[in-house]
């Protein structure tokens, strides 16, 4: 039976570049950084409150994973901005957002209320889209 | 053109011949010998076959070997690998050695540690699928 997620990839356009947005913006913390041989770098990130959850920052490199073309593939679905990577808990949405827009976050669209709770929606410095929720209940 | 299969087969066995024995001081009259052809012309078909001449072929050989060795995990000297992999002096072996794989010896055991030590951070599955690692 499977228990729990404990990673999950994010394909960023650039990990230097990723790191400091999740570092200095979405507030994660690195939790594993190394060079696995010249040009695999493993990067992943984690929240405060969920260390044991990492987020692999992961670039879409040709010559490992993927072809050419795979890697030009999914670079252009960053870029059109069509990849959703998840969804983010908060027990502040309106607050985190003031801060996080004051950070150069962008925004898709504002706190709302849902069913479910108040949700907004931002973008990362690749192109991924998130919700940031904070579920009903939470304050 | 490449040599006929009775001609391969020959070069196939000098090949073997430096496999088996790459270890040992080898002159080319030792290793043309094996394929019965005068050392010229075996210089010639053998390059000709395997892109390399038997001495690239047998130097590569050895320097894998090394390579093999100072990755492992006890501390042999790199004195201690030189002889053991069939070089008569340090000086050439490191040389070559820099020559082939871009570090020193010593510098190349330091980085394959190292990678080895940030492998052990990462899930099996993902050096696999990454091709840092075959299955």
């Amino acid at each position: 039976m499977i228990q729990r997620m404990s990673h999950a990839t994010i394909f960023v356009t650039n990990q230097n570049d990723a790191l400091e947005f999740y570092r200095d913006k979405l507030g994660f913390r690195v939790h594993t950084d190394a060079m696995v041989g010249p040009d695999f770098r493993w990067l992943t990130m984690c929240t405060n409150d969920q260390p044991d959850f990492e987020i692999i920052l992961m670039e879409p490199k040709p010559g490992m994973l993927m072809d050419e073309e795979t890697s030009k593939t999914v670079r252009a679905l960053l870029d059109k901005g069509v990849l959703g990577a998840g969804v983010f808990n908060t027990n502040d949405c309106r607050g985190t957002y003031e801060e996080m827009k004051a950070k150069g976050v962008q925004f898709v669209s504002e706190p709302a209320e849902r069913p479910y709770g108040i949700e907004a929606v931002f973008r990362d410095n690749s192109g991924n889209w998130f919700s940031l929720t904070q579920p009903t209940g939470e304050s | 053109m490449l040599p006929d299969v009775e001609t391969l087969e020959r070069l196939a066995r000098a090949r073997d011949f430096i496999d088996h024995c790459y270890d040992h001081p080898l002159s080319l009259d030792q290793i043309s010998e094996k394929a019965c052809f005068s050392r010229y012309h075996f210089l010639r078909l053998f390059r000709q076959a395997f892109n390399k001449t038997p001495h690239q072929y047998l130097i590569e050989r050895r320097i894998e070997k090394a390579k093999e060795l100072l990755r492992a995990e006890d501390d042999v000297r790199v004195t201690d690998v030189c002889f053991e992999v069939g070089f008569q002096s340090l000086g050439s072996f490191s040389s070559l050695f820099h020559k082939c794989v871009g570090h020193a010896p010593i510098t190349y055991r330091e980085k394959a540690r190292e990678t080895e030590a940030s492998k052990r951070q990462v899930p099996g599955c993902f050096l696999v699928m990454y091709k840092l690692e075959s299955v």
